[in-house]
């Protein structure tokens, strides 16, 4: 049997997953929400055949698979919802087979036993969305007996995700809730006068060594859910080896800033690959706008190397550039570009030339398909050797964002 | 912009305006005309080239609109573009409702934190285009109908201090006459002033308090 799973990226990267018996407290400040974190864990756990059982008192349960759809998560049947909202409002309960209404929600002991007696019924992962409105109805105590009973009845599989809004509580009330749990994830805008930005970060967990996790910020796309977002991925490299070609291989919606398709200015595209969404930015490779090029290097974190395999001259130039853009240092992975062709040196021999060291690891790609090459357009590369690229710079960039 | 007429004679006459940047409470029992005072403050903010985002969580979206249209107050040119809607009471009675150009449809009246992540997200939307914004939340009676009162300040203090950091202008309606005094007084310390309106022998009248432009006496609106 697979372990349980976040669904998101580096949560199940560091955390390695939520294990069975585990409390995860995801606790958002209100101007940012988390409910997209239970959508994408319930969706993820659907999909591998796992039992979810969902304890709703925030929205109605059709309400809540509607906005689930919204971000192409779309339920199955092994999803069960104890519905703990229709009966406080004026909405009639759904009746459906997976649906499990809550006569008397208002009823403490009513909700803590029907929770109670449902989650014997055997299931791999409970969600709680929203255990703060439990604390604003019910009051601290109640919600860390709630925790209590959870923790009691996990029976060695249940994994659980409950959902805190962080209203101007008390601290102390705050901190002796999170202390029942065996995990904390804050969800935390990055704010002045407008949202610029989001984040969450671990700030507990018992189950890793301290220090295995660190803070990560993120997007929330719809559809798509939560995506690690990586602030700038330069690629660069000398004149025509094939850096648009790259940026517009790995990106859906790249554009490029060019003449007689060669790039001027810069190429711009949002990479969405591996739970994680990058803004791509490309240099031009001609030496007169060497001006721009600290500029486009600026902030980024990690650095795709496009050379031409056919043509050693390039390569002083590609280090020439590495230095111009000021990541030189950066994690790094070299593109040999155009491997196929006649006169292609071996990997071996340009990671030799280039003098980047041994550990820095390069890829070979080449184009899709060499009838359709248009000058006045980027060539499309094959998806193995993009892929490879991305797979291999991701790779040394989870331990830096 | 550091005031904004209402859109009401009388008002804009004596008090000239109001302040901005300030949270705002309007203080009134049942047909004491605040659905009025709201809507024509809605047409002026629009017609001055300021964002408004209406929280209706009485009635529907449509029904709201419906309301300015009854009263010949006519928004739709605004609709999706300075004006955008926040409709949570809609999924009361059609819990499949979605959103639409101009509006943004939440859960209803328990999910204070889906209310506090859209109103962010649509101030900030409205601040990045560099527009003055204004929220006008009608209605915080019919939140605590359905919460307790201290979920309901906590929300508030949250909302209010967040207007304030981001220099949006905030209005919440409350139907004074269905709380007990101790929440309607807890409700206005949190507020920069209250404009009090009230209905006698057919006439309606207001106060304005708590800024420099006080109107202590009750004056024919």
């Amino acid at each position: 049997m697979e372990d349980n799973i976040f669904g998101i990226a580096k949560l199940d990267g560091d955390l390695n997953g939520i294990p069975e018996n585990k409390i995860v407290i995801f606790a958002a400040s209100p101007s940012v929400g988390n409910e997209v974190f239970g959508y994408q864990m319930i969706y993820s756990n659907i999909i591998k055949n796992k039992k979810v059982l969902l304890l709703l008192n925030r929205a109605s349960p059709s309400a809540y698979i509607n906005d689930m759809k919204d971000y192409d998560f779309t339920t199955n049947n092994n999803l069960t919802i104890l519905d703990a909202y229709s009966n406080v409002t004026l909405i009639t309960p759904e009746k459906a087979d997976n649906i499990k209404v809550i006569q008397n929600p208002s009823d403490k002991d009513e909700l803590m036993n029907t929770l109670s007696a449902e989650i014997s019924n055997g299931y791999d992962i409970l969600v709680v969305d929203s255990l703060s409105l439990l604390v604003d109805t019910f009051g601290f105590d109640y919600a860390s007996s709630l925790i209590d009973m959870i923790a009691s009845k996990a029976n060695g599989r249940l994994s659980s995700a409950i959902m805190f809004t962080e209203w101007n509580y008390d601290q102390k009330d705050l901190n002796s809730l999170y202390s029942k749990a065996n995990a904390t994830i804050q969800i935390r805008g990055i704010e002045k006068r407008v949202i610029f930005g989001q984040y969450f970060a671990v700030i507990k967990c018992d189950w890793v060594k301290e220090g295995s996790f660190s803070s990560a910020l993120f997007k929330v796309l719809r559809p798509g859910g939560i995506k690690l977002y990586i602030p700038k991925i330069l690629v660069t490299g000398p004149t025509n080896a094939g850096k648009s070609s790259f940026i517009h291989s790995s990106c859906k919606n790249a554009v490029s800033v060019d003449r007689l398709g060669g790039t001027i200015a810069l190429d711009h595209g949002t990479l969405d690959f591996q739970g994680y969404i990058a803004d791509m930015f490309g240099t031009p490779g001609q030496e007169r706008f060497d001006p721009l090029l600290k500029m486009l290097g600026g902030e980024a974190i990690g650095v795709i190397l496009v050379v031409d395999a056919t043509d050693e001259t390039g390569f002083p130039r590609a280090i020439e550039m590495l230095r111009k853009t000021e990541t030189y240092g950066l994690p790094i992975v070299i593109v040999a570009n155009k491997y196929d062709l006649k006169g292609a040196l071996k990997l071996d021999k340009i990671k030799e030339k280039l003098h980047l060291g041994e550990s820095v690891p390069i890829v070979p790609t080449v184009a899709e398909d060499l009838s359709k090459i248009d000058p006045n357009e980027p060539t499309k590369l094959k998806e193995e050797g993009v892929n490879q690229a991305l797979s291999i710079l991701f790779s040394l960039l989870k331990v830096k964002v | 912009m550091d005031s904004l007429a209402v859109g009401i004679d009388s008002f804009d006459k004596v008090v000239g305006g109001i302040p901005m940047h300030r949270n705002y409470l309007l203080n009134g029992s049942k047909e004491s005309g605040k659905d009025l005072f709201a809507y024509h403050l809605t047409l002026s903010a629009l017609a001055n080239k300021v964002g408004v985002i209406y929280i209706t969580s009485s009635k529907s979206a449509s029904d709201l609109l419906s309301s300015f249209s009854l009263r010949n107050i006519n928004i739709s040119q605004y609709l999706g573009n300075s004006l955008k809607i926040v409709d949570n009471f809609i999924r009361n009675i059609q819990p499949d409702a979605k959103d639409n150009a101009y509006t943004r449809v939440l859960n209803g009246p328990l999910d204070l934190t889906g209310l506090a992540v859209a109103v962010s997200s649509l101030n900030s939307d409205f601040i990045k285009d560099g527009k003055t914004t204004i929220n006008i939340f009608d209605s915080v009676s019919s939140l605590l109908l359905s919460n307790n009162s201290n979920t309901i300040f906590r929300f508030l203090q949250f909302i209010c201090g967040k207007s304030k950091i981001s220099g949006v202008t905030s209005l919440f309606l409350i139907d004074s006459d269905m709380h007990p005094p101790d929440i309607n007084e807890t409700i206005k310390s949190l507020m920069d002033g209250v404009i009090n309106l009230k209905l006698e022998n057919g006439v309606r009248y207001f106060t304005f308090t708590g800024t420099e432009k006080e109107v202590l006496n009750w004056t024919q609106l």
